[in-house]
């Protein structure tokens, strides 16, 4: 993506998290998001805790603007549960934040656990009542018979404070792991998928939800495949769709029927018999799905490819991007030490035109649909100097190894990237180390 | 990355994936082990067909085409149930019909398709029949060993693991048969196997002590030492036979998990495993899975 004539040349901006290479296992970064403006950007962890970075937005005009991220909200949004009826300890991993549009002053958020969805509310207080005469200074009550008039309190300033509250929590829905939330455009539902089913919510209603997709055969014997990604169309209302282990997409209008069990589409690329192999299923599994921002095209990532399709062909992707082939023929190695398993999630940028995914080695690809380009950066503390240029990587997959590029077999398979998100409307991306958080910005921006 | 890449490796890799995420914290991620099993599906499909094809070879008495539609019979979905119920044992122990503690209970067998492991019987000399004293063993007693058609995994075959020395040992009704090397050893296995059909029938003979569920508990057994693990770890005697670990089952799944006496209490707290009593008569037997 480097070079002239616009390209994007994406430069450090900051690090947050623990500089120490012993990683507090809570400290894993779970899952990332930007809000509808960009302003904030949401963090969950392996430890429950949601910590949320808000924009310095003040010096936006001046050219030599760095988007300044600095931590506006931190709260525990999902504690450790154990289910004694199962005997099970329920994690309090954060799998999923998805943020609601706003519509006042609040911000709120949906974050969610395997078991257990919350919609929180975070909002900001900056002035204090003061002035009552109704309380003593220690906040005893007068005695009545003292007071013999009444004075209105005054709102005076004080320092900010954002209080995350908890408003609803929706519990007892899912048997199955939850890894999906996906708010709806109506801004008054959102679904949940677990491994099997598919639920959708009022925001508002706490106590019911509706089954919307159940594959969970009768015979568990039968089983095949589960879910693995859902997601509600950005437009329509009634459209969303779920990925599944077995590398299909299904999509889904709600007005057919109300169990959406039969799909109005089905997305679906023959396999490549050249490419057969023990592991040809955990490859194909889908790990992510996103809807671009226009509606008409979905991007899926699995564990080797980001396959985007468009909406009217069901039958194969219309570009289909490679982002570490060379880890094909280490697929043995990888089952063995759990790293084939791994969740890749995928974005796009806010005009639909790059894509951009993790690997391993801290390093992350975007792909820049319109000029066929594709680019390898990384995020590592060594390139972390304000406004340094980001050098594209290169892994040399066989053969003589050229300088600056890094064999296969020296990728560092612990640090991955697991979580991206990119800005709705400028080139700002968050990335997701183990444990810290990367933004990096374009230079012309 | 080097890896020891043969289909024994990855079903031993597989069941030990599958073993440990019952431990797991959060509980077992269905997704995950729906994905291994398929690992542990082609590995098993693999392997079987490897050395039919060897024994085919060797002995010129089946039709090829007859035994790769008869692997078929390694369906997944058959493979999921134990899975599945440990994971309703978990989370849906209302639902299951199934549950017992992560048990699947086997199926009754069809008697039709009861076949005898042909290339197991084929090793045996008829005054090796004297041997035979399982009863399930009954195309043994019908037919002439040449003449046995090919086995039927979903009948009568077990692959036994050893997760001490990783060795696997394909156990057909009462009969097992070391048909691994150690790990290392990796592509010479089936040369190793077809080799050691040939010299040690031993490994045919039934062991009258040797337990497999089907037919009963088995008393004590001889502990092997360290030692003699190490040294022989290339061939499976009888009294190997406590560190055994019978994992694919015939059939259906019925997934245990068999630890030494003292770890027994602990076993029956847990309710997500669920234990063959007959299994801990025997103060040989060490670590046992039956996974599917």
């Amino acid at each position: 993506m480097a070079g002239p004539g616009g390209d994007m040349q994406w430069c450090f901006s900051q690090v947050k998290g623990a500089i120490d290479d012993d990683v507090a296992e809570a400290d894993i970064i779970s899952t990332v998001e930007f809000n509808h403006t960009g302003e904030l950007l949401a963090t969950g962890d392996k430890g429950g805790r949601v910590v949320i970075f808000q924009q310095e937005i003040e010096n936006k005009n001046l050219p030599q603007f760095r988007s300044e991220y600095n931590v506006y909200s931190t709260f525990q949004s999902h504690e450790p549960e154990f289910d004694y009826l199962k005997s099970l300890e329920i994690e309090e991993k954060i799998n999923k934040i998805r943020w609601l549009p706003q519509k006042n002053a609040a911000q709120f958020l949906l974050s969610t656990n395997d078991k257990t969805i919350k919609l929180w509310k975070i909002s900001e207080r900056d002035k204090r009542p003061d002035g009552y005469n109704l309380k003593e200074e220690d906040g005893r009550y007068k005695d009545p018979n003292t007071i013999t008039s009444l004075r209105v309190p005054v709102l005076i300033p004080m320092d900010l404070m954002v209080e995350a509250s908890p408003r609803r929590v929706f519990a007892n829905a899912h048997t199955y792991h939850i890894n999906s939330i996906s708010v709806n455009s109506d801004e008054e539902t959102y679904l949940s998928a677990d491994d099997l089913r598919i639920n959708l919510w009022n925001l508002e209603i706490t106590d019911r939800s509706f089954n919307i997709v159940d594959i969970k055969p009768a015979n568990m014997e039968e089983l095949t495949e589960v879910i693995t990604a859902a997601e509600f169309h950005p437009h329509q209302c009634n459209t969303f769709v779920y990925s599944s282990s077995k590398g299909t997409i299904r999509l889904c209008d709600m007005r057919a029927s109300a169990l959406c069990d039969k799909q109005s589409k089905l997305f679906e690329e023959p396999e490549d018999p050249s490419n057969r192999s023990f592991f040809s299923e955990i490859i194909s599994s889908i790990s992510d799905v996103k809807f671009s921002h226009n509606g008409r095209y979905m991007m899926t990532r699995d564990y080797l490819s980001v396959k985007i399709w468009d909406l009217n062909m069901e039958n194969r992707p219309v570009e289909t991007y490679q982002v570490h082939e060379y880890l094909r023929s280490k697929l043995c190695s990888l089952y063995e030490n759990d790293c084939i398993f791994d969740k890749f999630e995928c974005c796009w940028n806010g005009n639909d035109s790059v894509v951009m995914t993790g690997s391993y080695n801290n390093f992350f690809r975007m792909f820049d649909r319109g000029q066929r380009r594709d680019v390898t950066l990384e995020a590592s503390r060594e390139n972390s100097k304000p406004m340094q240029v980001l050098k594209p990587r290169k892994v040399c997959a066989g053969g003589k190894r050229k300088k600056d590029e890094i064999s296969v077999d020296s990728l560092d398979f612990n640090k991955k990237i697991l979580h991206t998100a990119w800005h709705p409307q400028d080139n700002i991306i968050a990335v997701a180390t183990t444990n810290n958080l990367y933004i990096f910005q374009d230079k012309v921006n | 990355m080097e890896c020891a890449f043969d289909a024994q490796n990855l079903i031993s890799i597989s069941l030990m994936k599958i073993q440990s995420s019952r431990t797991q914290r959060g509980g077992i991620k269905l997704h995950k082990n729906l994905l291994v099993t398929y690992v542990l599906r082609n590995a098993r499909q693999f392997y079987v067909s490897k050395n039919l094809s060897q024994t085919q070879r060797t002995h010129q008495y089946e039709d090829v085409a007859a035994v790769r539609e008869r692997q078929d019979y390694f369906e997944l979905p058959g493979s999921l149930t134990e899975l599945a119920d440990d994971f309703y044992c978990n989370f849906t122990g209302v639902e299951s019909d199934t549950w017992h503690c992560g048990a699947h209970q086997h199926n009754g067998q069809p008697a039709e398709v009861a076949h005898q492991d042909a290339s197991a019987c084929a090793m045996l000399s008829p005054s090796d029949a004297d041997l035979m004293v399982s009863e399930a063993c009954w195309s043994c007693a019908d037919k002439s060993p040449w003449e046995l058609p090919i086995p039927n995994a979903q009948a009568n075959q077990k692959t036994v693991l050893d997760l001490d020395t990783h060795v696997v040992t394909t156990v057909t009704n009462g009969y097992f048969h070391s048909d691994c090397c150690a790990p290392s050893k990796q592509l010479q296995g089936a040369q190793c196997y077809a080799k050691k059909r040939k010299v040690d029938t031993s490994y045919h003979i039934v062991d009258p002590e040797f337990y497999l569920p089907d037919f009963g508990p088995v008393p004590c057994k001889r502990m092997r030492t360290d030692d003699e693990l190490h040294s022989d770890s290339d061939q499976l005697d009888s009294t190997n036979i406590s560190n055994l670990i019978s994992v694919l089952g015939s059939g259906g799944l019925s997934e245990f998990v068999s630890w030494q006496q003292t770890d027994l209490e602990q076993i029956f707290a847990a309710q997500t495993i669920c234990l063959k009593h007959t299994l801990l008569t025997g103060s040989g037997w060490t670590r046992a899975i039956e996974a599917f």
